[in-house]
């Protein structure tokens, strides 16, 4: 029997920086906004902070693969910094991992810090890494995505006019959010006509390359309520990892992603939750193309396998529909600095759920849920939050 | 007796038009087009496609020696034709030797091969060749060099085309060299050189070749003669008094000049339309000559070649010159380093060029690559190592604008193959617009990069057979 850490951890400091081309700030620069304004947030400094977890997915120029990277940004000594990486799972598997530290009673105050800088380089997309010199030859993320796309239109029948809508929708909510990466709306005709990245994605279906941080404090509950006087707490979380090569495998239907569903399942279960439609508020999803949104519907039981295009169609994702999904922009218009992307979605759940959101402000938000997907499919990462009952 | 076996050519899919070389050059062109490379083709990956075709419907286990002509091998050191056994899935105990210098090579390696099997009976020995020579950009050459690949295989068992007879000649003759350092050919090309260094020693040797075999050129169903050219080969034939209707097509306005391939081309091409009884003449030049006589056996009737070369037409025309340069050596412009090690070759040799994965004892699952719990009931201790089919479906596909290519978009394919097995691989020679989902593919070895001083090849896939 698992033990559930429902109600054992509390957020008690977000923060995010501007996500964008950050040109003029640096990896370590960006790790020291965040981690500051995060400890501001929570009412505590630096030195408050027991224990910490760097989540970065590539090392680039300034650092990123070792821990020493937010040691020496933060100048945080002498205390245990663990790094994680899970392709693009990486900001909420290190929250994850985070958290189950401090629900163990190991630490009181922790931080959780994504950050990646992936536009030092000229070159658009993530930088190939050591690939077996075999089998990976010829992948990128859209090519690899496009793969599922593919199927799953094919399948059912839905069309490019149907992905449009997720980045019509998602640019709609960024131009609402000062700190997104674009901010622009834009027409369903623009992301039709764009051009062709790896159909059926244009450049509008894409999520962008980012800059960007962002961090969170963590803290056990039954401490929490000396920093804040409304609590947010964790209410269940998820991992789950399948084939880092579903290419291979010839039991993938390629029709979405299993590991988003089993990754909600152990979430719903661990915070009690038997019909997400009705009970979870809000979501932010990992939209690293259109499509993936689609999927993410169905997968993480919002709506029936083959009915996600029909749950856009409707509106009910829209920030005035029945389940808000990414009010935040998104990855398509907030942007995706990978490491930096699932702390992103912990910072706009507890802004949302403090009713700080501003003009992107989700209506009654009591339960929000993050979910990250990285490998492409592979490992998917669900952790979901609440407002204190 | 001994004769041929099997044989399969391989033409790229890729073509230019002479009149675009033409233009960019402003000279005149002698019309047709010259059929060249994709990028990710060499003489070695020609050569391999074609004798993976070849044998295709020979016993396996009985192949006992691959020999590789070629004057563009891609590697001086390292042996092509052990890489083309291995792409061939052939048992270790088979000989292997690469063949080089010559546009006769593949020529004298047929001999070779022939006397090879001599006193080994049941024993096969495929003999392949490619070239890609290229040709210095607006030589008179660069309209007649073309890429291709052929194989034929020998034995003493169910024999399509009996030997007859066979001769050699050879002439320290100065006509075209290309010396370690160079590029390019020098060429004395003139027309002392064809009546001196290519009719000549032509002459000689089949004229001893058919006398050898008791045989005058009248009785001479089909004769296959490389050419330096567009024409001379008729010359030659005038000469030995054969009518044009006994001499084989040489494929010029399709294909080109296909250097050591040729003589295995053409003779491939006359096998292709031989009836019982017919008396086919292969012969090939290049400092000297060799000629081969065979007598087509009333098995032919039930032998089931390869992709013939009247389905293997031009699937994806470069549409200008500067297209097909480009393509020529955009690998070694793209090198992207070293990503390999020997230890990691070696352990997964079976797998990335033999195409073994591994098959469940207790669910039937095949399996890529080669692993140690079951995909599918994850049990692992029912797990055998199986030869993949080197066909298959596929079961989705991306076209990728971004992934660095001369020519985007890349398509990638996930490939279900036939009996089992998925495998993740590009999908070349393919429009873009013709690829499908559940369109049915055929693997081959191709080029996908180079990088620390080697040349990497993979597994590719491309429109299956009769599409």
């Amino acid at each position: 029997m698992t033990r559930s850490l429902a109600q054992e951890v509390a957020v008690i400091g977000v923060s995010c920086t501007k996500f964008g081309e950050n040109f003029d700030q640096s990896l370590q620069e960006m790790m020291v906004e965040a981690g500051t304004a995060a400890c501001q947030d929570a009412g505590i400094s630096v030195d408050d902070v027991q224990a910490a977890w760097l989540g970065t997915f590539s090392p680039g120029f300034g650092g990123g693969k070792a821990t020493i990277t937010l040691s020496d940004a933060l100048k945080m000594r002498g205390r245990p910094i663990t790094r994680v990486e899970n392709y693009c799972a990486t900001g909420t598997d290190a929250f994850r991992n985070a958290a189950a530290a401090v629900a163990a009673g190991k630490y009181e105050i922790v931080m959780v810090l994504g950050a990646e800088k992936l536009r030092d380089r000229a070159v658009r997309g993530l930088q190939r890494e050591g690939i077996h010199p075999y089998l990976e030859s010829g992948s990128t993320a859209p090519g690899l995505f496009a793969l599922s796309a593919n199927r799953y239109m094919h399948t059912f029948g839905t069309d490019r006019r149907t992905l449009a809508k997720v980045a019509v929708k998602n640019h709609a909510n960024g131009a609402l959010n000062p700190k997104a990466h674009f901010q622009t709306k834009v027409t369903e005709e623009q992301v039709l006509k764009a051009q062709i990245i790896a159909y059926p994605f244009g450049l509008f279906d894409c999520c962008p390359t980012t800059d960007g941080a962002a961090a969170a404090i963590l803290c056990r509950a039954d401490l929490a309520s000396k920093f804040r006087k409304e609590l947010i707490l964790l209410r269940g979380s998820g991992l789950a990892v399948m084939s880092g090569k579903p290419f291979l495998d010839p039991t993938v239907d390629y029709l979405g992603f299993p590991s988003t569903t089993a990754a909600a399942q152990q979430a719903y279960q661990e915070a009690g939750i038997n019909d997400p439609v009705k009970e979870v508020d809000f979501c932010e999803v990992h939209d690293c193309f259109t499509w993936t949104e689609i999927t993410n519907y169905e997968d993480l039981g919002f709506c029936k396998k083959g009915e996600g295009g029909k749950f856009i169609e409707e509106g009910r994702s829209a920030l005035t529909g029945d389940v808000p999904f990414n009010p935040s922009g998104g990855l398509k218009s907030f942007g995706h600095p990978v490491g930096a992307t699932g702390v992103r979605m912990i910072y706009e759940i507890v802004t949302q759920l403090r009713g700080e959101a501003g003009a992107r402000q989700v209506k009654d938000a009591e339960v929000g849920l993050a979910h990250n997907l990285g490998g492409p499919g592979a490992v998917a990462c669900v952790v979901i939050l609440g407002r204190e009952a | 007796m001994k004769g041929i076996v099997g044989h399969a050519v391989r033409l790229p899919a890729y073509a230019v038009s002479r009149d675009e070389i033409a233009r960019a050059w402003q000279i005149s062109s002698p019309g047709g087009q010259k059929r060249c490379v994709r990028f990710d083709e060499d003489s070695l990956t020609l050569a391999a496609t074609a004798a993976q075709d070849c044998i295709a419907g020979l016993e396996r286990a009985a192949i006992g020696g691959l020999l590789f002509a070629s004057t563009t091998a891609p590697h001086l050191e390292r042996l092509n034709a052990s890489l083309i056994a291995a792409v061939c899935d052939l048992p270790a105990p088979c000989a292997t030797m690469d063949l080089a210098s010559s546009l006769r090579s593949a020529s004298s390696g047929l001999q070779t091969a022939l006397s090879l099997i001599e006193g080994r009976q049941g024993d096969t020995v495929v003999v392949c060749a490619g070239d890609t020579r290229d040709a210095e950009p607006g030589s008179g050459e660069e309209m007649l060099f073309a890429d291709a690949g052929a194989a034929v295989a020998v034995g003493d068992q169910n024999v399509i085309a009996e030997l007859v007879s066979a001769t050699t000649v050879y002439d320290d003759f100065l006509d075209t060299v290309r010396r370690d350092r160079d590029e390019f050919i020098t060429s004395f090309a003139s027309k002392f050189s064809t009546d001196r260094g290519y009719v000549a020693p032509m002459q000689t040797a089949i004229q001893s070749a058919l006398k050898q075999g008791g045989l005058t050129a009248q009785q001479v169903s089909k004769a296959a003669l490389t050419s330096p050219d567009k024409r001379s080969h008729l010359q030659l034939a005038k000469k030995l008094g054969l009518t044009e209707n006994q001499v084989q097509d040489i494929l010029f306005n399709d294909v080109g000049l296909t250097g050591s391939a040729m003589p295995l081309i053409l003779l491939s091409a006359a096998l292709e339309c031989a009836q019982p009884g017919d008396i086919i003449l292969v012969a090939a030049h290049g400092n000297g000559a060799d000629a081969l006589v065979f007598r087509v056996t009333d098995n032919i009737r039930s032998y089931k070649s390869g992709l013939p070369i009247s389905q293997q037409a031009t699937r994806v025309p470069y549409a200008s010159y500067t297209q097909y340069r480009k393509a020529r050596d955009y690998f070694r412009r793209a090198d992207n380093g070293l990503e390999i090690s020997n230890v990691l070759y070696a352990k997964e040799e079976h797998q990335n060029v033999r195409l073994h994965g591994s098959e469940c004892s207790h669910c039937g699952t095949r399996q890529f690559p080669v692993t140690q719990i079951c995909v599918s009931c994850r049990k692992g201790d029912q797990l055998r190592e199986v030869a993949l089919a080197r066909s298959g479906t596929i079961f989705t596909f991306a076209q990728d604008e971004l992934y660095p290519s001369p020519f985007p978009p890349t398509l990638m394919a996930v490939v279900d193959l036939a009996g089992g097995g998925r495998i993740y691989c590009e999908l070349v020679d393919c429009l873009p617009s013709d690829a499908r989902i559940g369109m049915p593919v055929d693997l081959m070895f191709r080029k996908f990069k180079e990088g620390g001083g080697l040349y990497h090849y993979y597994w590719k896939c491309r429109p299956g057979k009769g599409l």
